[in-house]
């Protein structure tokens, strides 16, 4: 790990209720002004303040390019914090203590540089901060490459370990990707990065894992063998609103698949680790990515869809179509829908499809994977009696209404045999109905504790570019052609026939 | 004097067994089930765990089970309440069903079940019998004993035998500094199988405990620890000046003394108004002054920690490292000083549970506590 001296661990942490503080840290914010610090990073670290889950001695020193002093700093983040944090109203006795700690650096050129490493050696002496950092890039990515070799030209890395926490996309293409990786180790080792997936940081996420490897009766039918196959659905009913000049480059190929729904579908399809830990839990997703098969040229056409919203409606409210939408230009050829045939091609899931598929403008928000058995081999009910049993189903409900459900056939009470589908619900929020915190608190406080476990590591990006790129290289040529599919559908019916060929159908979320 | 009849609206009506009951239980599930669908609800029933309450007064019965009833959001729970009344012959089995009440944005609702048992008369050996039917097969079993555990009585044993973990509250007993050793026998005795010991004094200490702990994560401070010469806890008294057992002070000390390797020196003294002063060695063998002294403040419930100082010598500078409840109560500071000059201050939040949040978080673990265990064994050998 880091080069600190040997200083004796402290013995008063031993014991199962007090070990998940972390060690004293600076958290040094890039982009301290921007959107996703006001809306998520701050609230999640005051949130963290209030549950008494930072250390004793933590700093957060904000740096952008545009200068504001201290106070002016602390009064703006105040602010975001009382607007967006999931606790209301804010309590002022913590807050105000918490933003004792809090400083500004203007980094627009070198001098800025110099002057932020002056104050993170300041801030060691005066908060006691173990010469921890933890630099956390919440810029646009056109910014990373610039800071982090700034990290690294200025000797900003501490005396006590250095981290760095880079925000999604990482890269645009596999090329992309490589490169940011290879300016990002100039100056961190791969250990020290931690590329963020915030879905990862999901309750549900986890309960992937714990599901799957603390139970003892699903793994034996967790293969091809008695899974028919896998559907994972990402839908949101927002449009692009805000984000348009962002989502417009990139589309829901970049923006949900390359890393949210494979995430999931590794999770899904990974062998059991030997432990729960970074090395263990990553080796085995990323084993899952490389076994992804190739949508070649040829296939591109039958094995994925890709359509873009139109006019339509959303809970009873007509809304405007994508090329409608702001700053969305008119010709514009963004995916904002896409589905997916995936086979896994090893030992456990030989010929199982996985299909997947995300979209913005669907009828509702809902993420889920459903695993499909396969129907029993032999019926022993005569048909009329068992019109309309299904397979069996096990859909995990990632959100909203976070839980877990099993259908299965049950004998209707009536004299004679009537057999129907019935479903056995586990409901998070009814059998733990308790705030889950939100996913950049696990995160956050995961990367001060070094623990890498929930994300994304080289190799697991560069096989989901690997999988995406010649996708997205077809699409570019235009093949399949862009479907339209009216807001407040399911999409496009090209999805339909995409999974209907195999003669199987979507599920309803 | 218990009231000779229950209150059968509070806890369902009187049934004559066992079978019957759970007869009974299932009328009302599917009463609530299609209460529910008329108002285009449905109803889920859910147990993560059996909670065993015993209580002898009615009151402390009542207030238990309303406690599990808010507890249902969380750990929706069988609970089995026994009411041990003295003087009377015979036992007596009422049940009552509820249902969470759900708040309007939701559609399901939890129903759990709260059994009453009431046991009257010399029926010490009756009681195990009409808990073991009760319990749901394969879910842990949590022993929630209300006031002072009597040991050596066959009740408790024959309890203690069916439950995965045994909840107390040293707040609430008649003499602590026997009780405590008692409770830590008992830890000792089970601990070869599946059993844990919780004291709800502990729970109460674990923000403090966290507080404490963080300050030598600093590197700067960690060396203090071992270096530790004086520690001041104060708990809270009431005015009428009842004589409080500081076992929650002392458990704090015991478990600073457990994880330190701090030996007695002398045994405890009693000091000024109730408190009390004596030494510990350090692993070193150099001496530690340890004084626990009541305060009456306002707000701060008698036997509750009202605040810690730690001091070290670290060479020649006297470090201090203090935890304070500020006036408005619901908060913390959390300051170090050198040679009497703030270094650090911090504000935080210092919940004050309740008994629900502290059963809450007593029922999320399952198994035993070995830092408690330790702490407890510490204190006991002081005494």
């Amino acid at each position: 790990m880091s080069a600190t001296a040997p200083i004796a661990a402290n013995p008063l942490r031993e014991g199962l209720r007090l070990q998940r503080v972390p060690k004293p840290a600076t958290l040094v914010l890039f982009g301290g002004s921007g959107d996703l610090a006001h809306r998520k990073l701050l609230p999640a670290l005051y949130n963290l303040a209030l549950q008494r889950l930072l250390p004793a001695s933590f700093a957060v020193v904000g740096a952008a390019r545009s200068p504001v002093s201290d106070e002016a700093f602390r009064a703006e983040l105040h602010d975001a914090v009382a607007t967006h944090s999931r606790t209301k109203p804010i309590n002022e006795e913590v807050w105000s203590a918490f933003a004792q700690n809090i400083h500004f650096v203007a980094t627009a050129d070198d001098a800025g540089y110099d002057q932020l490493a002056r104050t993170l050696a300041q801030v060691d002496a005066e908060a006691g901060t173990n010469g921890n950092r933890l630099f956390y890039l919440a810029t646009p990515p056109q910014a990373y490459a610039p800071i982090i070799r700034a990290i690294g030209k200025h000797g900003l890395r501490g005396p006590g370990w250095s981290r760095i926490v880079v925000e999604k996309p990482f890269g645009r293409d596999l090329a992309s990707a490589m490169e940011l990786t290879s300016i990002v180790h100039e100056v961190f080792r791969e250990d020290e990065v931690f590329r963020i997936d915030h879905y990862l940081g999901k309750e549900t996420v986890q309960n992937i894992l714990v599901l799957r490897f603390a139970n003892g009766i699903f793994e034996p039918v967790w293969n091809r063998q008695y899974v028919d196959h896998v559907q994972i659905t990402v839908a949101e009913s927002l449009g692009v609103e805000e984000r348009a000049d962002y989502y417009d480059h990139a589309g829901a190929m970049r923006d949900i698949v390359q890393n949210h729904l494979l995430q999931l579908m590794a999770l899904v399809a990974m062998e059991p680790p030997a432990a729960f830990d970074d090395r263990a839990v990553r080796d085995e997703k990323v084993k899952v990515l490389r076994a992804l098969r190739p949508i070649s040229d040829r296939e591109v056409a039958a094995r994925t869809v890709r359509g873009q919203y139109a006019t339509g409606f959303i809970e009873g409210t007509e809304v405007p179509g994508y090329h409608k939408e702001l700053a969305v230009a008119p010709d514009s050829q963004t995916e904002t829908f896409v589905a997916l045939r995936c086979f896994v091609d090893n030992w456990r899931w030989e010929g199982t499809p996985f299909y997947l598929r995300t979209g913005k403008r669907l009828p509702k928000r809902s993420t889920e994977i459903a695993i499909r058995f396969r129907v029993a081999p032999h019926r022993i009910f005569n048909r009329d009696s068992s019109e309309g049993v299904d397979a069996n189903e096990l859909v995990i409900r990632i959100q909203p209404d976070e839980g877990i459900s099993l259908t299965f056939g049950a004998k209707v009470p009536v004299q004679g045999f009537r057999i129907r589908t019935v479903n056995m619900d586990f409901v998070y929020g009814a059998s733990f109905m308790l705030d889950a915190p939100d996913s950049y608190e696990t995160l956050i406080v995961d990367a001060l504790r070094g623990d890498a476990t929930l994300f994304t590591r080289r190799d697991e990006v560069e096989q989901q570019w690997t999988f995406i790129d010649p996708i997205l290289d077809a699409w570019r040529r235009g093949v399949p052609a862009l479907a339209p599919y009216p807001a407040g559908s399911w999409g496009p019916p090209e999805a339909d026939t995409l999974i209907e060929r195999d003669g199987r159908q979507w599920r309803r979320p | 004097m218990a009231p000779a009849v229950i209150d059968e609206a509070v806890w369902g009506a009187r049934v004559p067994s066992i079978s019957a009951l759970e007869r009974e239980l299932t009328r009302l599930r599917r009463a609530a089930s299609a209460h529910a669908k008329e108002q285009g609800h449905s109803v889920a029933r859910a147990a993560v765990l059996n909670l065993v309450v015993y209580a002898e007064r009615e009151m402390h019965a009542r207030r238990a089970a309303a406690s599990t009833s808010r507890l249902s959001d969380r750990h929706p729970s069988r609970a089995i309440v026994i009411l041990g009344q003295r003087k009377r012959e015979g036992v007596d089995v009422a049940i009552q069903l509820h249902c969470h009440v759900p708040r309007p944005d939701e559609t399901a609702q939890i129903c759990y079940e709260q059994i009453l048992a009431r046991v009257s008369g010399d029926a010490d050996e009756r009681v195990a019998s009409v808990v073991i039917p009760l319990l749901v097969p394969d879910l842990p079993v949590f022993l929630w004993w209300t006031g002072t555990p009597p040991h050596d009585t066959r009740k408790f044993d024959d309890l203690i035998a069916l439950a995965d973990r045994l909840i107390v509250d040293s707040a609430d007993f008649a003499r602590p500094d026997q009780t405590l050793a008692v409770i830590a026998e008992l830890a000792r005795t089970h601990g070869g199988r599946k059993f844990g010991v919780t004291d709800l004094n502990w729970t109460r200490l674990t923000p403090w405990r966290e507080l404490v702990a963080a300050f030598f994560d600093v590197d700067a401070w960690r060396p203090c620890l071992d270096n530790i010469v004086g520690v001041r806890v104060g708990f809270g008294v009431d005015m009428d000046g009842r004589d409080i057992h500081p076992s929650q002070a002392l458990l704090l000390i015991g478990w600073l003394a457990s994880r330190l390797g701090w030996k007695p020196v002398d045994a405890l003294a009693p000091s000024e108004a109730g408190g009390l002063l004596f030494k510990m060695a350090n692993a070193g063998g150099a001496p530690i002054v340890i004084r626990v002294r009541p305060r009456f403040e306002r707000g701060i419930e008698p036997g509750d920690t009202s605040g810690v100082r730690l001091q070290a010598k670290h060479g020649a500078d006297l470090y201090e490292f203090v935890l304070k409840r500020d006036p408005d109560p619901r908060h913390v500071t959390a300051t170090v000083l050198v040679n009497g000059e703030t270094r650090s201050r911090r504000v935080l939040p210092l919940p004050e549970p309740g008994i629900e949040e502290l059963l809450r978080e007593e029922l999320s673990i399952v198994g035993s506590d070995h830092v408690f265990e330790d702490a407890l064994h510490a204190l006991v050998a002081l005494a």
